[in-house]
């Protein structure tokens, strides 16, 4: 009883903290620079007709690095002041149930061979990463950071956390990855003859996550409901995986 | 308006799916992210009622479409940790940009010689 006496103290404390730094003066200004570099993003964004490359998170975090460095303000005093866009990650991760739920005809159709695709790909993604960067003698927070990478960030966020790696980190590798994946995907299709829209699908969600089947979704309806579940699929299993080995 | 108060409800609901998620996983102390445990939940309702839920569906899309703003103290924080990534930078550009390939061109083969036959019905 305790224990759950503390937990909620805990969510709660939490959840006042995020509120009220909200609603201090800095707090206040720095949502509003957040939110209008994201509008401006988003217009540059649709203006070059959703090239990966000008991802909205890569063109905000800039703009706002850009007005962080203006006014000498450090990265912790920043999260510290925007926290509450942070929290609210926790609930968009559970709003994608919705997309999951609107695609699970599709999921129960296509059955085991879908499931397996999704599965190898989700291996092979964050095995391979490892190897490299393994290689490369990297210090053991960024090889865990690696795992994470083809996992949709909310998700990859708490689950690098979870297993000794670094959130920030793990939010970066995420992104950079899909912007790379949506980037090179058409060109690398081409090569292998990949020309079933559901395996470009699967393939797009499954390694690139949001990213991935945002440009999925530009390409076709099939192949952004196969990104979708992929995504989701692949997101779920992971991070219920990945804890238990380390 | 009816439609405001549907979205508001049905975010609501999403926010509470998420905090028992991050209640029973501080309470289970189970290392996985409370959030997914949330997800589970949410899913597992809408399977159990088998109807896709309207106020569910409108809290959910502002969240969805706009996920990218959200991520913005992450990246962020990135600033925090410079000297890691730049002491490792060959390894990381390596990993991400070679391992991203391969794996996408990989699965999308794999994919399509499972799927084969299965297309749409």
């Amino acid at each position: 009883m305790l224990r759950a006496e503390l937990a909620v103290a805990q969510i709660i404390g939490r959840l006042q903290e995020v509120v009220m730094q909200s609603l201090t003066v800095s707090g206040t200004f720095w949502l509003a620079v957040t939110l209008l570099c994201y509008l401006m993003a988003l217009q540059i964004f649709r203006r070059c007709g959703g090239h990966p490359l000008f991802h909205p998170l890569s063109l905000t975090a800039s703009a706002v690095a850009i007005v962080m460095w203006l006014t000498d303000v450090t990265a912790s005093q920043y999260r510290g002041d925007a926290a509450i866009l942070q929290w609210l990650l926790g609930p968009a991760t559970v709003a994608l149930a919705v997309p999951m739920f609107n695609q699970w005809q599709k999921i129960k159709n296509l059955g085991a061979p879908l499931l397996v695709s999704i599965a190898v790909g989700g291996i092979i993604a964050p095995a391979l990463a490892w190897g490299v960067i393994y290689l490369t003698h990297a210090p053991l927070a960024i090889q865990m950071t690696m795992l994470v990478k083809s996992i949709t960030s909310p998700l990859a966020m708490e689950t690098g956390a979870a297993i000794g790696g670094i959130p920030a980190l793990a939010a970066v590798f995420v992104i950079l990855t899909g912007i790379i994946g949506a980037v090179a995907a058409p060109v690398t299709f081409r090569i292998l003859a990949i020309t079933q829209p559901e395996a470009q699908g699967v393939a797009l969600g499954t390694v690139c996550h949001a990213v991935g089947t945002a440009k999925a979704l530009q390409t076709g309806v099939v192949e952004g409901a196969l990104a979708t579940v992929g995504l989701g699929v692949n997101g779920i299993l992971t991070a219920l995986v990945l804890p238990l080995f380390f | 308006m009816q439609q405001l108060t549907a979205s508001i409800l049905g975010w609501l609901a999403i926010v509470a799916c998420y905090l028992l998620g991050e209640f029973l996983v501080l309470v289970a102390d189970a290392p996985i992210p409370g959030a997914l445990v949330g997800l589970l939940i949410l899913l597992g309702g809408l399977l159990i009622h088998q109807r896709p839920v309207f106020a569910i569906s409108r809290g959910a899309q502002p969240m969805l479409t706009h996920m990218s703003v959200l991520f913005v103290p992450a990246v962020i924080g990135v600033g925090l940790f410079w000297d890691t990534v730049s002491a490792n930078a060959l390894g990381i550009v390596l990993a991400l940009v070679a391992t991203t390939i391969i794996s996408l061109g990989l699965t999308a083969w794999i994919a399509q010689q499972l799927l084969r036959g299965k297309g749409q019905k």
